[in-house]
């Protein structure tokens, strides 16, 4: 598809005033969702994916566990309204199966299933808006639900769009430029260096790829940066919610009255 | 599930003097309800409801969890020239629950669950009598699809209630584009219609009889300041309220908790519609769901009662809706001064 706007402008600007590295913004919100043990809204620009998590538990049907460690499952459901134009995907949907598949092999070697033998964890993916970068945002959600579900995990995996636009590398695509632009996924473990994903759907010259990757990862890293700040900020409030002797969830701005200390915690 | 043991005791509670639940509110109390509009930018119209939870509070591991839902309403150009009922336009319901709502249900059976809140909204929403009056681009020819479509993203007892409720928000918030009329006359130097709207040789020859009424062929879309132009519900009515009478006989209450309902034998739906000044009210549907059944004169006080507190809630809507669309105003207002 021919496109209109230009993907990268003389100045080194992009469609939506970004420069070539320059990521969406990005907000988490890790608040408690319905009777999830874990849940995350990960929004990045227009894109906003929704992930609970359910267990460890019981599986459901009995044929689905596993004697010597736990199996993941992972359930993809777009909003119909998801997208620019309408379109009602079911559950079957090819492209719904493939985000799902490619979710549950990153992460499969990342949870700690070995701890849960015979038990199962179930990931459910909830796309509200999608705006380029799904699967990356997808799996970002999915560790931050994860780990807000305090399942084990070896690492964090930060995951990115990169894709290459002539000779000019560039991060985080919208729907406008995946159109465009030949890209990939790349999902990174920051703290190893390890790379549990790459995608690459489009053709890209070979000459090219390297330097994409090697983007791709840094951000990741810039990633992870940001993810772990919004962990630390949730679990610093937990702690502080105990410490003050308020069930957890209880608003945690009190600052003002820290010389009440309840007697008994 | 609940055992037999639990769902006599939260019964017998119910029926005590003074009757006791377990969140501590009289029968006739809503839990929270929190409504934020424009939530997904795609759409043309969204709301987000929800009824109880600690919502807000980000350190999250609050104890309760409240049953939300999110309703999105997009437009799309629909031929309706084949169309028997005049092409006024109409509107399509779709309901889908997320498996993290209702995580004990298998997919079978959600998928069923789904499509038994399909039908309601559908056919409570989709009624002629309920189509927005605006929809219509041409006559006969074309004319606005609105997709409403709802998603329950958690669900904590009352998801009928909280459903209608973001049904309602969102269709409030919806804004439909303004189209103009475009049409082709090959031999008129007067028309400011554009050539490319139609090739077809049969309009040309129409375009030669300058008595015909004038035939719209095509629609352009006006740029403008604002995203269009609010829905016009006919005859001044707001848009349906759902009140859910949970019926432990003598007696019943609202909202109830998923523990609640579970506990509860019968429920009946009922679906208000009110004018605008609130002198006429129609009651849009109803539905008895449950296993155990309701004398018949005990359905016109139900109903009456029922009326109060829909009205109720459509007044506390209604208030809500007009100061959020009121908060909008001043963040519009001086980007187009800046703008001309």
């Amino acid at each position: 598809m021919g496109s209109r706007v230009e993907i990268l402008n003389d100045g080194g600007y992009r469609s939506d005033g970004r420069r070539q590295f320059e990521l969406r913004d990005i907000a988490i919100d890790l608040s408690r969702h319905g009777q999830a043990d874990g849940s995350a809204m990960y929004t990045q620009g227009l894109t906003e994916v929704l992930v609970t998590v359910f267990g460890p538990r019981e599986a459901k049907l009995r044929s689905q566990t596993i004697h010597n460690r736990a199996n993941i499952n992972v359930e993809v459901n777009i909003a119909a309204f998801s997208t620019g134009e309408r379109r009602k995907r079911s559950r079957g949907d090819k492209r719904i199966l493939e985000l799902g598949a490619a979710i549950k092999s990153t992460f499969e070697p990342v949870i700690q299933t070995h701890l849960y033998p015979r038990s199962q964890i179930d990931i459910f993916v909830q796309v509200l808006q999608q705006d380029g970068g799904l699967l990356s945002a997808a799996i970002n959600a999915t560790t931050l639900a994860l780990i807000t579900a305090g399942i084990p995990l070896f690492d964090y995996v930060c995951a990115v769009s990169s894709g290459v636009h002539s000779t000019h590398a560039m991060l985080d695509l919208t729907t406008l430029e995946e159109n465009d632009v030949p890209h990939l996924t790349v999902a990174v473990m920051p703290r190893t260096g390890k790379i549990t994903l790459v995608t690459l759907e489009t053709r890209l010259h070979s000459d090219r790829f390297e330097e994409v990757f090697r983007i791709a990862c840094e951000a990741g890293k810039v990633l992870h940066e940001e993810m772990r700040n919004a962990i630390k900020a949730r679990t610093s409030a937990l702690a502080r919610a105990m410490g003050e002797g308020h069930p957890a969830g209880a608003p945690s701005n009190r600052e003002g009255d820290e010389d009440f200390e309840m007697g008994d915690d | 599930m609940l055992s037999k043991s639990e769902k006599s005791y939260i019964r017998t509670s119910l029926l005590s003097e003074p009757p006791l639940r377990a969140d501590g509110r009289s029968l006739l109390d809503f839990r929270g309800v929190a409504v934020e509009l424009g939530v997904t930018a795609l759409a043309n119209g969204s709301a987000r409801v929800r009824i109880g939870g600690d919502a807000g509070s980000e350190s999250g591991g609050g104890g309760v969890c409240g049953t939300e839902v999110l309703v999105a309403v997009k437009v799309e150009v629909e031929d309706v020239s084949g169309s028997v009922d005049g092409g006024k336009g109409r509107m399509a319901c779709n309901v889908s629950c997320s498996p993290a709502a209702y995580p004990s249900l298998t997919m079978l059976q959600l998928d069923d669950f789904q499509s038994d809140l399909t039908s309601i909204l559908d056919t409570t929403l989709g009624c002629s009598s309920l189509c927005p009056t605006n929809l219509s681009i041409i006559p006969r020819k074309k004319a606005w699809l609105l997709h409403v479509d709802a998603l329950v993203l958690a669900d904590d007892g009352n998801v009928y209630d909280a459903l209608f409720l973001a049904a309602a928000a969102a269709l409030h918030d919806t804004r439909i584009p303004r189209t103009r009329p475009i049409e082709y006359r090959p031999n008129n130097a007067r028309s400011q219609a554009s050539a490319d709207a139609s090739d077809d040789p049969m309009d040309g020859a129409s375009g030669l009889d300058t008595h015909a009424m004038p035939k719209a062929t095509d629609f352009e879309l006006m740029d403008y300041w604002d995203e269009g132009e609010p829905l016009v519900c006919p005859n001044g009515m707001s848009w349906p309220i759902c009140v859910t009478l949970n019926l432990v006989p003598p007696l019943f209450y609202l909202d109830a908790t998923t523990v609640e309902e579970d506990a509860t034998l019968t429920r009946l739906l009922l679906l208000y519609s009110f004018s605008t000044n609130s002198s006429n009210t129609r009651l849009q549907g109803m539905r008895l769901l449950g296993h155990g059944e309701v004398e018949a004169n005990l359905i016109k006080p139900l109903i009456r009662e029922g009326e109060k507190h829909a009205k109720h809630l459509n007044q506390s809507l209604f208030a809500k809706l007009k100061s959020e669309l009121t908060k909008r105003i001043p963040q519009i207002v001086p980007s187009t001064k800046r703008n001309k």
